[in-house]
């Protein structure tokens, strides 16, 4: 799941964590019971300090997405649809946010923008 | 510790060893040997005299080559790995001091048993039947210093070995220009001086001086 | 908060033109400190004050609570140390290596260094001497690893080593780091590298500590700002004005630290406009902290 993080984005480490896991929450990719990677795994995986993974983790907690366990770990928990899909939601916008951002520095017009999205809706692969 | 720093030497040192304790083994009989030969009283005491000398020189180039090898694998890194563990600079020299000490061991004892070999072999007179222990201690006692002179200075930096070396060379040099600018009346001999004072008794240097075999001329 | 290396106005003067000055630096317990600054700044000279190596002329070193170089041989026994260049001995395989620094840390711990052998794909029956680059890098850190430090001083361990060493380096040292809870100086001129790893900065220019900060202050509150119309000087501005460049146009280019957004409002209450934010990553950081503390000297 874990392929990398990007530590030059603008976007904290621990903030890409935890945005990771909440789409993946969010998808069913993980589903309820599931045990989070360790902080040692993760942390050691990509070459991250572990605080950023207890950081991820523990904002997802505050939010009710998992529960840690004193040397258990951590586990997703039941996660309602409608909280899942507001999750889906929250991460498209995110999404948007940065294209637009990006097109906006590139100097790309609305106008443009709207158009390739369309096109690329419908599968016009050109 | 002790135990690993005496398993790590061994590797730089055992070589050496080797060669000094056969070497150590083979003198005494190499002397009993030369002194079977016929000689005139005059060449007798000439050749025992002439390979009293090569105790001596074993004992200096033993204690030179052990305490060479004791430094060898820190001197090819600078000293960092040495310097970077948790043992006190003193320690550790001490450490590697006393490896070295256990491996003269086997040169002194080749010596002793040589030296015993020749004793039974029937031909040395009762009356001097000690006299293999007492050479095999003074060679033992050579070894000693030798080592422990070289060993410090092989365990200073590059800096002052070298200072030690240009001493030395200094006085050889400034000797050299006496004996050529010097007035003949004046012969100033300072490397004469400075031998009567390091190699004549009590100097520190006398165990390597002087009659070896018993015999003088 | 308590400190694993603390020294205060350490001088050391090593050559005529090269010496270090005034430093004053600051490693929390159980932080990833990122130690960095170009080639020539003193990083190694510094490390090697703080191990006991090297002499201060004047100054005050403590590490893990105790005073270097008088206690050096105590403090050692809880430091590993991954040095720049190769300091074992190359005539040992291995193995030996292992036997032999294992003999003088109490703390070795003998099934994870097996473990880490098979992990790092190192064959202990092969001298040093042969070893690649990448090898000698791995074994270095695998023995100041398998000692268990409290402080683990490491210097410029992964330069010169190819992706995938680095990697497996770096994962370790991530991987101990939370298992032991131990405290890290890594020093680097690879900035991009350190990153990932790193809770604080220290950052060193000829021979001085010019800066020294959390990494989220770094990274976040660094930012180069795009402005027009801001009069030609500024007060009580609530963020650092690094450098300002005019150009030829309207527009002003300025780097800015400790900027958060709603500064915003200051600049347009001083008659600006604030164009745009752009981000800079920690390599452009570090440029340009190191650019900004040269024009100031």
């Amino acid at each position: 799941m874990f392929e990398h993080v990007d530590p030059r984005s603008p976007t904290p480490l621990y903030a890409q964590i935890a945005a990771r896991l909440r789409v993946a929450v969010a998808s069913g990719e993980l589903k309820p019971g599931d045990a989070l990677p360790s902080v040692r795994q993760l942390a050691g995986k990509l070459r991250i300090n572990p605080a950023t993974v207890v950081q991820a983790y523990r904002e997802l907690e505050v939010e009710g997405l998992v529960s840690t366990k004193q040397g258990a770990g951590s586990f997703v928990l039941d996660v309602s649809a409608d909280k899942r899909q507001k999750d889906r939601q929250t991460e498209a916008r995110r999404l948007v946010r940065e294209m637009l951002s990006t097109a906006a520095s590139l100097g790309i017009p609305t106008a443009d923008l709207r158009a390739a999205i369309e096109r690329e809706l419908k599968g016009d692969s050109k | 510790m002790f135990r690993t720093i005496v398993w790590m030497q061994w590797k730089s040192t055992r070589a050496l060893v080797l060669l000094t304790t056969i070497a150590a083994f083979a003198l005494p009989l190499f002397s009993l040997k030369l002194g079977l030969n016929n000689y005139s009283p005059v060449g007798f005491v000439t050749t025992m005299q002439t390979v009293g000398s090569a105790y001596s020189i074993l004992a200096a180039l033993a204690g030179l080559l052990v305490a060479l090898a004791a430094w060898r694998a820190d001197h090819a890194g600078r000293h960092v790995y040495a310097l970077s563990l948790p043992v006190t600079r003193p320690r550790y020299a001490m450490f590697r001091f006393g490896a070295g000490l256990l491996f003269m061991l086997p040169t002194v004892a080749a010596m002793l048993v040589g030296c015993l070999m020749v004793t039974f072999s029937g031909v040395i007179p009762e009356g001097l039947h000690a006299f293999p222990i007492s050479l095999t201690l003074r060679f033992a006692l050579a070894t000693l210093v030798a080592y422990s002179i070289f060993f410090s200075i092989s365990s200073s930096t590059n800096r002052t070995a070298g200072i030690i070396v240009a001493i030395i060379a200094g006085v050889i040099f400034a000797q050299y220009l006496l004996t050529v600018f010097g007035d003949n009346r004046q012969t100033v001999d300072l490397f004469d001086q400075l031998s009567k004072f390091i190699f004549i008794r009590p100097g520190i240097l006398s165990v390597f001086s002087g009659r070896w075999m018993l015999i003088d001329a | 908060m308590s400190f694993a290396i603390e020294t205060k106005n350490l001088n050391c003067r090593l050559a005529k033109s090269f010496s270090i000055t005034d430093l004053s630096m600051h490693v929390p317990e159980r932080a990833v400190y990122g130690f960095l600054g170009p080639n020539g700044s003193g990083k190694t000279t510094t490390i090697r004050l703080l191990l006991g190596l090297l002499r201060p002329t004047s100054g005050n070193i403590a590490v893990l609570g105790m005073q270097v170089p008088d206690q050096s041989a105590a403090v050692l026994a809880r430091i590993g140390y991954v040095p720049e260049r190769l300091h074992l001995y190359p005539s040992l395989t291995v193995g030996e290596a292992m036997r032999y620094h294992s003999a003088f840390y109490p703390t070795w711990d003998e099934p994870w260094a097996n473990e880490m052998t098979r992990q790092l794909q190192l064959d202990v029956t092969r001298p040093i001497s042969v070893l690649s680059k990448g090898e000698t890098g791995k074994l270095m850190m695998l023995l100041a690893l398998a000692q268990r430090p409290d402080l683990l001083v490491l210097d410029e361990p992964t330069d010169g080593l190819d992706p995938v060493v680095r990697r497996d380096i770096l994962g370790l040292l991530a991987q101990y780091v939370t298992d032991r809870q131990a405290t890290v100086l890594i020093s680097s001129h690879l900035v991009h590298e350190l990153e990932r790893i790193c809770d604080w900065v220290g950052l060193m220019d000829h021979g001085r500590l010019v800066a020294e900060l959390p990494m989220m202050e770094f990274k976040t509150g660094l930012k180069r700002l795009r402005v027009s119309g801001a009069p030609d000087s500024l007060s009580g501005s609530p963020f650092t004005l690094l450098v300002r460049e005019r150009g030829n146009g309207v527009v002003e280019e300025w780097l800015v630290r400790g900027w958060t957004p709603s500064m915003q409002q200051y600049l347009e209450s001083a008659g600006a406009s604030l164009r745009e934010v752009i981000d800079l990553d920690l390599e452009d950081g570090f440029v340009e902290m190191l650019r900004a503390s040269r024009r100031a000297e």
